[in-house]
């Protein structure tokens, strides 16, 4: 029997559509917004570390008891690089496949709210043993940055808080008093300064992260310490623009020229070899710090304290644990996340992240008080003596507004090619209509 | 004649006289023109951009091999004291040992895969004629300009409804149908190259088409294939989004998901980051080193003629 060319082609067109549809047909599986069941809380779950890598070591460790204190249940622990995990969630989310608890930020919270992959936690913490030992400005967090009233959508588990880290060795050959001020910060900076010698006193970042930290920088010399008058942020108002007119001034002055495009690891590597007197970051940085220069060498203090005589910072993502609205052994899911949010190992983890912690027991315990600098940062959030401006994180456009759209304009700011109150005002329109949107949309 | 019996012995004397366009200067010195242009250049006018050049290009590797065997907290700019820390920590306590191992299974089957598929697609190509080989030419270019990461949705509804999400398959998948166009192009290209009428005599001789090409195409396709191949395999041994997407299991990650492992949050081991370039490094170095000579052949070949 002879099969003509064209019959053999039809053929072979048919069997490739048929082949198409039915992988189409397939893909209709369970996304991120699909109803889990409570389960019989044995068996595996899923975690997903969000900043897999460096905490590596103590979720195996958390693990392990965990496993040891419930021998039905089986963790399966996945590190995620920070800096794509938001994209790893987003395509579970999309695509299914998402784990059955997972870190989460509340940088990214507010996202993962709206498409629906968390379920609110208000009532399990209201059973458990985390009821009212959870930090209260770490939930106030948690639960703005949900963008859903006072319902909360992850277990805060700790905290970050802004450092000024300072070279006291240099510091005390220029005779410089410590930068807990803003006039000693900026004397500090000039005074540092050898650009022939390749020292500089600050190192500005102006690549990843410069808007979160140029934002700090503002607020911090103004004084301001609400984001929000009404619906208008305050991020424009005239003392937030020539607060910023002044740090960005440092820029090649008393900062290298290459700083342009500084993410943290480039700021946190020239100040660890040497060549920097002063380095914003957070908390996270310390370890680096003692390693590279040792514990004589260096200070980290909360930011400075602004002429009104008050110490103004910006609020810091909390990290915490989400539990996946598609887990199908919840049960299982919320025992693991009670377990590593319990006071022994949350404590743990915070003091090898060298972070604050959300339990309020182990926020107590003398590692805390034994290095200065997670001390101060840990008063700063709790004494009340810093007032906090709380960042829009539960808007869902923060992270487009706070990162792509507007680190080249800073990185412009810096090279002169826009002024400060063109770059603020920028910004303040964006977020002021992203605000408008999602109240639209019956938030707040 | 004595052409004839010189072109017999494969001499000089068969072939017909060439005029020498040199000027006199140039015909004492005994070189052809564009030796001579060389050879009048001063050394320094080539050296000298060259070592330029070269210190650009090495100094960001002098730095990832510094901070790989200098001790944490050494500011020296010398790799001495040399230490292995990095290495032994990054390859033992950060699990490198299985992603170098993932890494190498996901390249060598990607290029298996590219090279094979490629090597059927581009025969096509380059010997038969049919309707829509133009268009079939034109798709497999504009397939080029989609990246990656638009496809990964579907790529991961699709892998995950065929059971191979947490399969190195599902990458080697996924990296060889990225890779298959440019290759398809590149490897039509020589074929095209090689005389049909060569594979019509191994015809005449009893020959089948694909013992044909067995035995007399694929022999010439040397340069071609290794220019493939050492595409493919490089291009998925760097390539981060799909084993980051595709892999959710840490046995199973390979090492550019490694290496941003070791980039946390607030904070970064360069040691232990530079010890893990390193590592990614050497297979990549080493393939251009021994395959080099090839990769400039094929490229030249397939890639200008096509």
């Amino acid at each position: 029997m002879n099969i003509s060319k064209t019959q053999r082609g039809r053929a072979a067109a048919a069997v490739s559509l048929a082949a198409v549809l039915a992988l189409t047909a397939t893909a209709c599986g369970d996304d991120g917004s699909e109803t889990g069941t409570e389960g019989s809380g044995k068996g595996e779950i899923t975690f997903w570390d969000n900043n897999g890598g460096p905490r590596t070591a103590i979720w195996t460790e958390i693990i392990k008891d965990f496993e040891k204190k419930y021998p039905d249940i089986k963790v399966k622990y996945v590190p995620i690089p920070i800096a794509d995990v938001q994209s790893k969630y987003d395509t579970a989310i999309a695509g299914g496949g998402l784990p059955d608890v997972g870190g989460v930020g509340t940088a990214y919270l507010a996202n993962m709210v709206s498409q629906e992959a968390l379920d609110p936690l208000n009532d399990r913490i209201k059973g458990s043993t985390l009821n009212g030992k959870l930090v209260g400005s770490m939930v106030d967090g948690v639960k703005a940055a949900g963008g859903r009233g006072d319902d909360m959508y992850s277990v805060p588990t700790s905290a970050n808080n802004g450092v000024t880290w300072y070279r006291t060795d240099l510091f005390k050959t220029a005779g410089l008093e410590a930068p807990t001020t803003w006039a000693n910060f900026y004397k500090a900076a000039e005074k540092l300064t050898a650009s022939k010698d390749n020292k500089f006193g600050y190192t500005i970042r102006g690549g990843a992260g410069s808007i979160a930290q140029a934002i700090d920088a503002a607020y911090g010399q103004s004084g301001i310490t609400e984001f929000w008058n009404g619906d208008k942020t305050t991020l424009n108002d005239p003392k937030n623009v020539a607060a910023l007119e002044k740090y960005v001034a440092l820029y090649k002055k008393a900062t290298p020229a290459a700083d342009v495009n500084n993410d943290f690891t480039k700021m946190v590597a020239q100040f660890d070899t040497g060549t920097i007197g002063m380095l914003s970051h957070n908390l996270g940085s310390y370890q680096d710090h003692l390693k590279a220069l040792g514990k004589e060498k260096f200070a980290g203090i909360p930011n400075p304290i602004g002429d009104g005589g008050t110490r103004v910072q910006v609020s810091n993502p909390v990290d915490g644990l989400g539990l996946f609205r598609s887990s199908k052994n919840k049960t299982a899911a919320w025992k693991f996340i009670e377990f590593a949010a319990s006071h022994k190992w949350n404590s743990k983890w915070n003091e090898s992240a060298g972070a604050i912690p959300a339990n309020t027991e182990a926020a107590k315990d003398p590692w805390i008080s034994a290095t200065e600098s997670t001390e101060l940062a840990a008063k700063a959030l709790t004494d009340g003596s810093t007032k906090i401006v709380q960042l829009p994180y539960y808007l869902p456009d923060w992270n487009n507004i706070s990162k792509a759209d507007n680190e080249p304009e800073f990185q412009k700011l810096l090279l002169g090619k826009v002024t400060a109150k063109d770059f603020l005002d920028k910004i303040a329109d964006e977020l002021n209509k992203a605000q408008k949107e999602w109240k639209e949309i019956g938030n707040g | 004649m004595t052409a004839a019996l010189a072109e017999k012995n494969g001499t000089d004397a068969a072939r017909p006289p060439v005029r020498d366009h040199r000027t006199p200067a140039a015909h004492r010195r005994g070189k052809p023109g564009r030796e001579r242009a060389f050879d009048d250049v001063p050394r320094w006018q080539i050296y000298v951009p060259l070592g330029i050049y070269l210190v650009f290009t090495l100094i960001p590797f002098y730095w990832m091999f510094l901070f790989a065997v200098r001790p944490a907290g050494s500011t020296s700019l010398v790799p001495w004291p040399m230490t292995g820390e990095h290495f032994s920590k990054v390859w033992n306590e950060r699990s490198f040992a299985v992603f170098f191992q993932n890494s190498m299974i996901v390249g060598v089957c990607t290029l298996v895969c590219t090279t094979l598929v490629a090597l059927a697609g581009g025969y096509a190509l380059a010997r038969f004629n049919f309707r829509i080989k133009n268009g079939f030419m034109l798709a497999l270019l504009c397939s080029q300009f989609i990246p990656g990461a638009l496809m990964l949705v579907p790529l991961f509804e699709i892998f995950k409804n065929l059971q191979m999400i947490n399969s190195l398959g599902s990458v080697v998948i996924a990296e060889t149908v990225f890779q298959l166009p440019l290759s398809i192009i590149l490897i039509s290209g020589f074929i095209k190259n090689v005389p049909v009428t060569l594979e019509e005599a191994a015809w005449v001789d009893g020959c089948s088409r694909f013992r044909a090409f067995c035995a007399v195409v694929l022999p010439l396709l040397r340069p071609g294939l290794i220019a493939v191949g050492s595409f493919a395999f490089v291009h998925s041994w760097n390539h981060f989004l799909f084993a980051l997407m595709f892999l959710s299991e840490q046995d199973k990650q390979t090492i550019p998901v490694g290496l941003n492992t070791l980039i946390g949050a607030d904070s970064v081991d360069l040691g232990a980051l530079a010890a893990g370039g390193v590592i990614a490094a050497v297979p990549v170095v080493i393939v251009f080193a021994f395959i080099q000579k090839w990769l400039i052949t094929g490229f030249s070949a397939g890639a200008v003629k096509g």
